[in-house]
């Protein structure tokens, strides 16, 4: 048999393949640029944008509003040329432009953009290989990860010691806010950008995305909105929160531009990632890999994908209008000057909520499909997961205003969303029963990955009961904007979204990494975090319902005892991931070499070797049924059976 | 419980032949003695009954800092008591799976994959539509309460019925609401437009909020009353409430509002109508004497 094999690779060899007709030599800027001529050309562009910049603007002039609007367009200016300057410096535009100039990328270059005999070097280059680029979004996840729990922690510091003020108020405010989206981004990509891009190809049995260059788009982009972001934190902080309300938005000093230009690319950089991902998987999938056979974590991203690409221009454009606010002197969002506060908000929410499906959605499917490894149990009803799925992506276009219930925008309104927000539960339930009915009567390998299942299916539900308080708006007139609503999105952005990641990636790890996750180590860091995430958040929930609002450093001495056992559960929880950090680095620097499929998975991505080769697999898979195929026939059926030969017996 | 039927349909068609399935009562007996299923019935009634007193539990903690003081609250601590207890057997349903899944289905340790395989439970239509029928009661439940409520809230916020369903006759009470960086102002127009940093409101009367703000979004929270409604600059929102409880109560700001929103409070007093109109006449008179 292995002397028939014939590989496709052979097969492009000996056909005379189709190339475009090209001119010029291969190589030239386009091998030439990494991740350090980017920095270095996006450090210059904007450094010269900034000279030329502070010449021009009327520096210093009387007016004080008018010196505010050119020092925003100023920091404006010089943020845009740095992201200009980083994506021309990194080589993002270098095919487009030989494309204008008559030469496309030559054969060879294509396999060099792909990342072909270069080493570890190509994870900091403009690499298409989807497989590069996940671990690229895997390692600024957990980067942004690590930002989002250290301001965690100087938060509930602050929250901790209430004798006194540890921060200047409005650095502590600067720290919410920043938490806040760092950690909305990092959740956004920890399972979307790793193993969407990294997994889901080889699940589908492709050979790459369907736009590899467009995936190297997404990634750099995203990689050149975080230091506007970050350094908001040294030009005054955005002290709004994440949401950043206007027009206290407008209030806030330039920090607040790092943010806008953060966002417009960072949506850029979603609704690139999320044509891309659908695209694949409409497309790409292997011969006979039908509707019904698509592993369900591949719904998951195509669901959060649908979300994503629809719904982020809103929050892009909020940011823009915002941004104008803040450059131009325009008053989108101004009252006083005929702007109006609940466009903003309606705005924000239009993505604010569907974003949170866009979290939880892959981390549960993520779950969905490793589960039945652990079980060897075929998946319970994947069409009711399929439907679960597709409900959460109608409903969560419907659902924005109980946000918003609270803010006197429309309250009538309150009828018909609280309606939908309730309904919303029906698909996520029909989630929860996938979940239970797969693990109905199975017997669990006790696997780190397994083990999140159960973490999650508790956040979730916990998450979910009280989110069901939430959207009822009589009790909102109490809860909203209390530590209640904190606690809440924290079980499910966190306990159902991180966790359920966690478990994602440890599944994954040994395809991704070629090593083994250190079994011990992680199950420790793990199950640290998720008691003391209980104990710190289910503390919150009782300094809610005692009245506490969200988004203070100092409060009644009611609220003391259970902000100081939040405190402490919240270091725990650092501790905890700090030991699951240092798992996944030791266990990908020096883990024992993972074998191809280590779980006895049945998914494609474990059939193919690892390290995966460069085209994924040496000849294109052919799929015959979905990658459900375990288990054993039901013993209690033909306990049936022979009672009912005894009732016929009977009965004759 | 058996997966899909795989008998030749040929027999199905024929109702009076001999059938190779039992009767539904039988298998449901069979079912229910089945020791896992009675294990989970009985865990499931058992954490069913624990979580229950959460419900009260719920109550106490909102009453830590003062126990309602308008007919509103006291609709909305109702509202939070019986989602609790709506909410029970979700929760124990769930965690009676998630525990026996753990303790009573068997486990497997170590490295390699498991060997022994489970059943092949592919689908169940009784199960789906069950939990499909139920959630569906329970969501339809929710959102009718839900509705309901929110009509009888904001019929009280509006002052035309008290909870009882009597028609008020005590004359409203207009208070104008102006929040600013940080710090909120309380305008009687009634009384001569005096003005006070304090808010002091007579008992069983109705009473009219027109919110807004000066500069930033802040949000009018006068906590044991159950009112919470945002000040927009450059709107005015409405809402009321007639308080039932005399006393002094907590007013926070809600809303991030910037450096000081975390002391942005204030203390709301009820107090009788002849202590009220004594202070109209104290505040009156300093303004206009």
């Amino acid at each position: 048999m292995s002397t028939d094999v014939i590989l496709t690779s052979d097969i492009h060899e000996q056909m005379a393949v189709h190339q475009p007709k090209q001119r010029g030599k291969a190589g030239g800027f386009l091998r030439r640029t990494n991740v350090l001529t980017g920095s270095a050309l996006g450090i210059v562009l904007s450094a010269v944008t900034y000279a030329i910049g502070s010449k021009m603007v009327p520096w210093g002039t009387q007016n004080a509003d008018y010196s505010q609007v050119g020092l925003n367009a100023l920091v404006g200016a010089t943020y845009v040329a740095w992201v200009i300057g980083f994506m021309i410096g990194i080589g993002a535009f270098a095919g487009p432009v030989r494309w204008m100039l008559g030469h496309d990328i030559t054969h060879d270059d294509s396999e060099y953009m792909a990342g072909k005999g270069q080493g570890k070097w190509k994870y900091w280059k403009y690499t298409t290989d989807h497989k590069v680029v996940g671990l690229q979004y895997l390692v600024m996840a957990l980067t942004l990860l690590g930002f989002g729990g250290f301001f965690a922690m100087l938060i509930r510091t602050e929250l901790g010691v209430t004798w006194a003020e540890v921060f200047d108020p409005n650095f502590y405010n600067s720290l919410i806010g920043t938490h806040g989206i760092v950690m909305i981004i990092a959740m956004i990509i920890v399972v979307a950008g790793p193993l969407g891009n990294f997994i889901m190809p080889l699940m589908i049995g492709a050979r790459d995305m369907a736009f590899p260059r467009l995936n190297a788009l997404s990634f750099w982009l995203l990689f050149a909105a975080v230091p506007p972001l970050l350094s908001n934190l040294l030009l005054g902080g955005i002290r709004d929160g994440w949401t950043v309300y206007q027009p206290l938005g407008a209030q806030a000093p330039v920090g607040m531009i790092g943010y806008q230009i953060c966002i417009i690319t960072f949506a850029f950089s979603t609704g690139i990632a999320g044509v891309n991902l659908i695209t694949t998987i409409v497309t790409m999938r292997a011969r006979g890999m039908t509707w019904n056979r698509v592993p369900i974590f591949v719904i998951g991203i195509l669901a959060a994908a649908i979300m994503g690409l629809v719904w982020f221009p809103m929050y892009q454009y909020s940011q823009v209008l915002a941004f104008s606010d803040k450059v131009v002197g325009s008053s989108f969002f101004i009252p006083q000057e005929g702007g109006s506060v609940w466009l903003y908000e309606n705005l924000f929410w239009l993505l604010g909520h569907p974003e949170v499906y866009v979290i939880v959605v892959p981390a549960t499917a993520a779950l969905l499909e490793l589960m039945v490894v652990f079980l060897r149990k075929p998946l319970f009803s994947y069409k009711v997961a399929v439907a679960g799925f597709a409900g959460i992506v109608g409903l969560s276009s419907v659902v924005w205003v109980h946000h918003m219930y609270m803010t006197g925008w429309a309250p009538s309104a309150g009828y018909p969303f609280m309606l939908s927000t309730e309904l919303i539960s029906i698909p996520f339930g029909f989630l929860v029963l996938v979940m239970l009915g797969t693990l109905w009567r199975g017997k669990v390998w006790t696997r780190l990955p397994m083990m999140t299942v159960y973490a999650v299916l508790w956040c979730k539900i916990i998450g979910g009961i009280t989110g069901v308080y939430l959207s009822d708006v009589p009790v909102d007139q109490y809860m909203h904007g209390s530590m209640f609503v904190v606690a809440h999105f924290h079980f499910m952005l966190m306990g159902a979204g991180l966790f359920g990641a966690m478990g994602a990636i440890a599944y994954w790890f040994p395809k991704m990494t070629g090593k083994m996750l250190h079994h011990r180590l992680g199950m420790v860091g793990f199950w640290v975090s998720f008691f003391a995430f209980q104990v710190t958040f289910g503390s919150m929930f009782v300094a809610g319902l005692q009245g506490q609002p969200r988004r203070v450093l100092q409060f009644d001495n009611a609220f003391e005892i259970s902000n100081w056992i939040s405190t402490i559960g919240a270091y725990l929880i650092g501790v905890g991931m700090l030991i699951f950090l240092y798992a996944i680095i030791t266990s990908w620097r020096s883990g024992t070499i993972a074998p191809a499929n280590p779980w006895g998975a049945k998914t494609l991505e474990w059939q193919t070797q690892t390290p995966v080769p460069l085209e994924n697999f040496p000849v294109l898979p052919v799929v015959t049924s979905d990658p459900y195929g375990y288990g054993v026939p039901d013993p209690y059926d033909s306990i049936e059976l022979k009672l009912t030969d005894e009732n016929l017996k009977v009965g004759a | 419980m058996s997966t899909v039927d795989e008998r030749p349909t040929a027999e199905a068609e024929e109702p009076e032949g001999p059938t190779n399935r039992p009767e539904p009562s039988y298998r449901l007996r069979e079912w229910l003695s089945r020791p896992y299923v009675r294990h989970i019935l009985i865990i499931f009634v058992i954490l069913t009954l624990a979580i229950i007193p959460a419900a009260w539990l719920v109550i106490h903690f909102m009453n830590l800092s003062g126990a309602p003081a308008s007919d509103i609250m006291y609709e909305i601590e109702r509202t939070m008591f019986v989602f609790t207890l709506v909410s029970a057997p979700v929760m124990a349903i769930t965690a009676t799976i998630l525990l026996y899944s753990l303790l009573g289905w068997g486990r497997v340790h170590g490295e390699e994959p498991p060997m022994q395989e489970s059943p092949a439970i592919r689908s169940n239509p009784i199960a789906i539509f069950g939990w499909i029928g139920a959630t569906s009661l329970l969501a339809a439940f929710l959102v009718i309460w839900g509705l309901v409520e929110l009509a009888r809230i904001t019929e009280m916020s509006n002052g035309t019925t008290r909870a009882n369903q009597q028609p008020t006759t005590a004359k409203p009470l207009d208070i104008n609401v102006t929040g600013q960086q940080w710090l909120w102002t309380f305008e009687y127009p009634g009384q001569q437009s005096i003005t006070s940093d304090v808010l002091v409101v007579p008992i069983d009367t109705p009473i009219y909020f027109n919110v807004t703000s000066k500069d930033v979004i802040h949000n009018f929270w006068v906590v044991e009353l159950g009112v919470k409604i945002d000040a927009n600059p450059g709107a005015i929102t409405n809402t009321g409430v007639t308080p039932n409880k005399l006393g002094n109560f907590n007013i926070r700001c809600a809303e991030l509002c910037g450096l000081h929103h975390a002391y942005m409070e204030t203390q709301i007093k009820v107090v009788t109508q002849e202590q009220f109109d004594a202070w109209v006449r104290e505040m009156g008179g300093k303004k206009f004497v």
